[in-house]
């Protein structure tokens, strides 16, 4: 290679960097995490081995003999010898004597039993709660409640209850607090009815703010370009407002302008229309906001790129258009629609990408209601995963739908490049040697 | 456990040695520590939570000095989270990265995913659950913050979740004093059902007495208040004898049913969820609706959004029948102090000590009283503070003798959502309820297999 080309790749390398950073890595990761059954219960990180009450039901209900399960559970805590000696060795002979002497051979099904035998002692050197409960746990003769953190921790524990080898599996099965593998995320994924619904509420938020976006978008550029110029960058300052609003202030002021209580209907109250919530109040309200509130932010992005478009178009073609005595209409039409084709092409596909995982602004305004109808997929993907009244985040669930999205995406901008020939947009010009 | 046992020889070890050099040299033993607390679902009325654990602290540190040991606690404390979503999201990631605080104020129904999840360890491992003013807090309630026969955490407090009904309304509607104050007696013996609920709140609105959809009015987001709808119609939420959650196909249908039934009469908005809270608030406590329920703590709130006279204006009950199978009930979801997986051992033990301190009947009575819950201990009732509180008093009487609360399972949020999402379905005619409770049971079956029993 010539020595430019390492000097472009080390230009490149920022964005090489961020392209990593932040869209393959997370890409990989939802891929990852979509054959996963991740929850809060498993954790992200991997798990522990524990066998508690409800893992016991679930070990009868799976069919282990009885005989396995009272091995599991075990004596629950006995005074034996050995637990004896290791009292004496941590306390003092003196109160292995006396406990030996008043519980030898006693079977106590919890610890805090252990614990109130302990403090009926007449001699009684243990002081400290936590050493009771440490001198109470050397009597404990069960795996039940002990998490192990590694599976050969846990096959030893198996290994001394003496368990048998054929019920091992199905136990370590149980006890596992982690995630495992799966596939069984899409199965259920499609068996679901709403996600029919998420699908078809992503479709038409797709198709109607990308419309609304680019017909508006290229209105404005095209009205402003026919304005005095000071004039025309006020207009564009002004619509240009949504776009670097915060968020939230944006959200903010559409709630107030839309609910029972706001602008609206306040305003119509005047002229007898009962008030009522401009955004919630049926699908249809809820759609027609939500596709303002997004078009107003996209169509400002439009308006620019078309705009500095129209003025790449040489003048004296319209100077001429006019001389021909072209009206407006047809000037629009013949001559600046022609040329911002790529710049409509270019808005579309980036706007269809950027639709299908955008849900900040409906998150903040209707949060998908009323009833799910405006629960996009991206946003069922962030309300599953991440965010939900019960704290119940299913990460494996979450990244599926996440990955079917991007996977979608791909296929979108495919289709995309062929449908509107990008490669004869990137072609070099033949005049260029 | 075995693990525990030689985590507390070593640590025992480190305790005498660092005690031997620091009697070497002649100084006092120095710890300084900082326990952070996180409470969820809390506004300003709310503070004694974290602010129990710095009293707690106080208390600790000057024992502690008794004891001859420096201990220097600077407690931190966040109580402002957008809501129980976001709190809950950022705890779990916390958590995850290993930054999780010591001590979260969260929902009961937390401790099983969370102690699944090894991101708490049991208070029991701490504290003397024999001891006062542990052996003081009501059994059921103490129960409540149990899993899987462990001690998870402590209750931080108790409440319910009644149903009200403004007086104003019900006598335009043709009830006398005497017969408001009958309801809550018929309620509880099931003679004033959800069906009475339609008829009363239908009058009132045919009559013009509150506008359309003011007739009832219910809460306005998920939370466990729907729950007590479908035991209304008889619903069980869990199996007692096999420990496994119940989804009964018929009490769902019908305690749908109820909210459609609801939304045709005109008395309840059909896109009532979703309404802001502030605005919600201020429209029941000024008499807006004609009958709505809620909790305990809105007491407070209330008179914050301009009702002083809460005696004169509203009347309370359980949340009624909805047929003969259901029964009146209320559902009480007690937060608790959870302690969080530390590295540090010494510092789980001193939080899990805050905790206890800050149960304490005269600490926690100022949170219940403050805030508008209700005690969890019984010394609380020989607290003035307490005792001379009528709406603690009354609440307990009526409410929460008859509270039951969801049931700590691994998959109970998994459940709770699935049958919010079909309630919002059907109340929003998305589906009909049949259709509603149908995608339910395929979503409850999906995720929860062998845990789910279905009637």
């Amino acid at each position: 290679m010539q020595r430019s080309s390492w000097l472009g790749l080390a230009f490149l390398s920022p964005a090489l960097i961020v392209v990593l950073l932040f869209f393959m890595v997370p890409v990989v990761l939802t891929g990852f995490f979509a054959f996963t059954n991740m929850s809060t219960a498993t954790g992200v990180k991997g798990g522990e081995y524990v066998l508690n009450a409800s893992g016991l039901r679930a070990l009868a209900d799976a069919g282990l003999p009885a005989k396995t399960l009272d091995q599991i559970e075990g004596a629950g805590y006995r005074v034996d010898a050995r637990g004896l000696e290791a009292l004496a060795a941590d306390f003092g002979q003196p109160i292995a004597d006396e406990f030996g002497k008043l519980h030898t051979g006693e079977v106590f099904a919890k610890r805090r039993d252990v614990e109130r035998a302990l403090k009926g002692l007449r001699s009684n050197p243990i002081r400290k709660t936590r050493d009771r409960k440490a001198a109470a746990e050397l009597f404990k003769r069960s795996m039940m409640n002990e998490r192990f953190p590694t599976l050969p921790a846990f096959e030893a524990a198996l290994e001394e209850a003496k368990i048998p080898e054929a019920d091992r599996p199905l136990i370590t099965k149980v006890a596992y607090t982690g995630w495992v593998w799966t596939a069984e995320n899409f199965g259920f994924l499609f068996s679901l009815e709403s996600t029919w619904q998420y699908a078809k509420n992503t479709g038409i938020y797709v198709v109607f703010t990308l419309s609304f976006n680019v017909l508006f978008g290229l209105f404005l550029a095209i009205a402003t370009f026919y304005l005095p110029a000071g004039q025309a960058s006020t207009f564009r300052a002004i619509w240009f407002l949504p776009r670097i609003l915060p968020p939230v202030l944006y959200i903010v002021m559409w709630r107030w302008f839309t609910w029972d209580t706001g602008f609206i209907s306040t305003v119509l109250s005047g002229f007898g229309v009962a008030p009522k919530n401009w955004m919630l109040d049926t699908e249809f309200h809820a759609w027609t906001t939500i596709v303002l509130i997004n078009g107003f932010v996209g169509a400002s992005m439009g308006m620019i790129v078309f705009s500095s478009a129209i003025r790449a178009i040489p003048s004296s073609m319209l100077y001429a258009s006019e001389v021909d005595g072209a009206n407006r209409l047809q000037q629009i039409w013949h001559i600046i629609l022609p040329q911002l084709r790529w710049p409509i092409l270019f808005i579309t596909s980036y706007q269809t990408m950027s639709l299908l995982t955008s849900f900040e602004y409906i998150y903040l305004a209707t949060d998908g209601g009323p009833g799910g109808a405006t629960e996009v997929w991206a946003l069922a993907a962030f309300h599953t995963a991440l965010n939900n009244y019960g704290g119940n985040l299913q990460y494996g669930l979450g990244a599926t739908y996440a990955l079917l999205l991007v996977v979608i995406g791909l296929l979108a901008s495919l289709a995309y490049l062929r449908l509107f020939n990008f490669r004869n947009l990137l072609i070099k010009p033949r005049i260029e040697g | 456990m075995t693990t525990l046992v030689s985590k507390l020889r070593q640590s025992t070890a480190a305790a005498v040695l660092a005690l031997t050099a620091a009697t070497v040299a002649g100084e006092a033993f120095a710890k300084d520590l900082t326990i952070t607390v996180w409470a969820g679902g809390s506004n300003d009325s709310d503070a004694y939570r974290w602010e129990a654990i710095e009293m707690a602290a106080d208390i600790l540190e000057r024992e502690a000095a008794i004891l001859g040991e420096d201990l220097n606690i600077t407690v931190e404390s966040k109580g402002q989270f957008g809501n129980w979503q976001e709190f809950k999201q950022a705890v779990t990631l916390a958590a995850e990265a290993g930054t999780a605080p010591n001590i979260v104020v969260t929902s009961h129904l937390d401790i099983a995913p969370w102690s699944e999840a090894g991101y708490i360890v049991p208070v029991e491992e701490y504290l003397d659950i024999d001891a006062w003013p542990l052996n003081d807090i009501y059994p059921n309630i103490m129960e409540i913050a149990a899993f899987d026969d462990v001690q998870w955490g402590l209750p931080q407090d108790a409440e319910s979740r009644p149903f009200f009904f403004w007086k104003d309304t019900l006598k335009k509607i043709g009830y006398s004093d005497e017969d408001i104050a009958a309801i809550p007696a018929r309620v509880e013996a099931g003679e004033y059902t959800l069906q009475n609920v339609l008829e009363d709140a239908k009058k009132a609105v045919d009559m013009g007495v509150v506008e359309e959809g003011y007739g009832f009015y219910p809460r306005v987001s998920n939370g466990p208040d729907y729950a007590q709808f479908y035991q209304s119609f008889g619903g069980e939420l869990l199996d007692p004898d096999s420990g496994k959650l119940v989804l009964d196909k018929k009490a769902m249908e019908e305690f749908y049913q109820f909210f459609v039934d609801a939304v045709d009469a005109g008395i309840t908005r059909k896109n009532h969820l979703g309404t802001d809270w502030g605005q919600w608030y201020n429209e029941v406590a000024n008499g807006k609706a004609a009958i709505w329920h809620g909790g305990t703590w809105h007491y407070g709130r209330y008179a914050q959004e301009g009702n002083e006279d809460f005696w004169n204006t509203i009347e309370f009950s359980l949340i009624p029948a909805g047929t003969e199978n259901g029964r009146a009930n209320t559902i009480t979801h007690p937060l608790v102090y959870l302690i969080t997986d530390n590295a540090d051992d010494e510092a789980e033990e001193i939080a899990a000590n805050l905790v206890k301190i800050a149960s304490e009947p005269r600490l926690n009575t100022l949170h219940a009283i403050k805030s508008n819950h209700l005690g969890i201990s019984r010394q609380q009732s020989n607290i003035e503070l307490y005792s001379n509180n009528r709406w603690a008093d009354e609440a307990t009487d009526r409410l929460l003798a008859h509270a039951n609360s969801q049931p700590n399972h691994v998959n109970y949020g998994a459940y709770s959502e699935a049958l919010f999402k079909g309630l919002e379905a059907a109340w929003t005619g998305t589906k009909t309820p049949a259709e509603a409770v149908a995608e339910v049971e395929v979503q409850m079956k999906a995720t929860l297999g062998d845990e789910l029993i279905v009637r």
